[in-house]
């Protein structure tokens, strides 16, 4: 399979991934992240990820998880190599190109990240209202995210009154609302006891089969091994391991 | 409603809860801008008036040229043809040595019984210049004085003119002293914005988090903010009109004999609707500015 658009030929491509033979969503090339001289949260990480295709990022605490996740989103760049995501040089990318590539892309994290003072409605329609939505649009789409999630009947409640796993529901429909190309979950049943755990990861790996990318940092091999699904191994900033679920080692 | 009057509606409910979220530091920075356009508004309105008074004051200024002892009516009446042809003199009138004491008389009032006395009238005839359109100002006073100097049979010069140009420098020091006010308040209030601003952005960074999150731009960001500025802009220039209006009403009427020196007798006047205008966009301006100075400061790597 080809890999990596024409300016990475000539050097080293990307390793190739499990499930190769799709459109890729994200390319990484050699890239490597330090906050801090000589500390490097990942070094020389080369890691393709498909279009609809469900991966899990793992290992332990400070491995490079989240710093992964920061530069796919273009919330951090990185300070060696490329960054490709749907097509874009993330980057490189200023300003006023960054946040149209954020919109294809939702994000679910560990501590929900909602607005205490709005209901959950509005805090769903958010990610519509930036892109500047009509609002009647946008209450009939959030309505039927919330019912496909079951939270119909919340949506006048302010998140601090809901459950941990409604709330995580909550974040999960915001990442949603605007049917991303990519989700990213950065621990999202951290906060959760097991059954809602099991709960939150269904809801997510449901997204993967409607042809989105789904990318979930954790470093719980219960997950991985329940969903067997392909998992990338991170270990010292670095890509320890490059295999299915059932290749991992917990 | 539009689209864009529905995200500018939605941008205005963000500005206000930003307001009213932080009552006390909003509260601070209106009250400052307020100060400040108070100070530069009084200035103004100070420098707006003597200007008229001088316009006023223009429209009565002459030349007084005296003319020589023992001037025959006929040479007076030649001397008057010819001043009349000077350039900037709209008229020439002769008052002769018996209605200059008349009219002395009439100004002294009882004093007048002091020139009894007086075995043979002093005062000299003199022709009465008045000023052309364009004249009516220090140097045109200059001008038309210059050109009657010297003419045969004229003994002496009198105009306006130096009181013209003192009151002139008057202005031009209450003007002076305005602006120089005016820029060292309106740097301090911007600062005051400025940190109204920034800490508004500080107490709101998580649902800042979370709008770039969900790929908020930075216009979507930043225009709650910017118009957080404007309002509170706009509300200090509300507040100086009203504190302006309010001196200009109640205090000022109280200070007849300062106004009587400084204005000469006209009647002080208030801003006008555009000077009005002109001094809320001055509020709406600093606010403005300094909200997106604290956005550049904060955007800032």
């Amino acid at each position: 399979m080809k890999l990596g658009p024409s300016r990475f030929l000539g050097r080293r491509r990307p390793r190739e991934y499990a499930g190769g033979g799709r459109k890729a969503a994200v390319q990484l090339y050699h890239v490597s992240k330090s906050y801090t001289a000589g500390h490097y949260a990942l070094r020389d990480v080369s890691l393709e990820f498909g279009r609809g295709e469900f991966v899990f990022l793992t290992g332990p605490s400070g491995a490079g998880k989240t710093s992964l996740l920061k530069l796919i989103f273009a919330a951090e760049r990185p300070s060696e190599g490329q960054i490709v995501v749907l097509g874009r040089n993330a980057p490189r990318l200023g300003p006023a190109a960054t946040p149209p590539l954020r919109r294809r892309i939702g994000v679910v994290f560990q501590d929900f990240k909602l607005l205490p003072r709005r209901t959950v409605e509005e805090n769903v329609a958010l990610a519509l209202e930036v892109v500047g939505a009509p609002r009647r649009d946008n209450r009939a789409k959030v309505f039927a995210i919330l019912k496909q999630l079951g939270l119909q009947h919340r949506r006048f409640h302010h998140p601090l009154s809901l459950s941990g796993g409604e709330q995580q529901r909550v974040a999960i429909a915001r990442a949603l609302v605007n049917e991303p190309e990519i989700l990213l979950a950065d621990e999202p049943t951290g906060n959760l006891d097991p059954e809602l755990t099991v709960e939150i990861m269904d809801l997510i790996a449901q997204t993967s089969t409607r042809g989105t990318t789904v990318i979930v940092a954790t470093h719980d091999y219960g997950i991985v091994n329940r969903y067997a699904k392909r998992c990338v191994r991170l270990e010292g900033g670095r890509v320890v391991e490059d295999a299915p679920a059932h290749g991992a080692t917990p | 409603m539009s689209r864009a009057a529905a995200q500018l509606a939605s941008f205005l409910r963000a500005a206000l809860r930003g307001i009213t979220a932080s009552p006390l530091t909003s509260g601070i920075a209106i009250a400052t801008i307020g100060v400040t356009l108070v100070l530069l508004g009084a200035f103004a309105l100070l420098v707006a008036n003597m200007e008229r008074m001088l316009d006023d004051v223009g429209d009565a200024l002459h030349v007084t040229a005296f003319l020589e002892e023992g001037l025959a009516p006929e040479a007076q009446r030649e001397l008057a043809s010819k001043a009349a042809t000077v350039e900037g003199v709209a008229s020439v009138r002769i008052v002769s040595k018996d209605e200059a004491l008349a009219r002395f008389r009439g100004g002294v009032g009882r004093g007048a019984a002091l020139l009894e006395g007086l075995s043979e009238n002093p005062l000299p005839a003199s022709l009465e210049i008045g000023l052309a359109d364009g004249y009516r100002s220090a140097s045109g006073l200059a001008r038309v004085s210059g050109s009657l100097d010297g003419l045969p049979g004229i003994s002496d010069l009198t105009s306006g003119q130096d009181w013209v140009e003192g009151y002139l420098r008057a202005i031009a020091l209450v003007r002076g002293i305005g602006w120089g006010l005016a820029v060292i308040l309106a740097l301090a209030t911007l600062l005051i914005v400025a940190n109204t601003i920034r800490l508004a952005v500080l107490s709101r960074r998580d649902e800042l988090e979370i709008l770039a999150l969900v790929g908020a731009s930075r216009a979507y960001v930043g225009t709650p903010f910017l118009l957080e500025g404007l309002i509170q802009g706009a509300a200090g220039g509300v507040l100086a009109l009203l504190l302006l209006y309010a001196v200009f009403r109640l205090v000022l009427p109280g200070f007849e004999f300062g106004l009587e020196l400084v204005l000469g007798g006209v009647a002080p006047r208030f801003f006008t609707a555009s000077e009005a205008a002109l001094l809320l966009a001055a509020g709406s301006g600093l606010g403005l500015f300094g909200a997106a100075a604290a956005l550049a400061s904060e955007s800032r790597p």
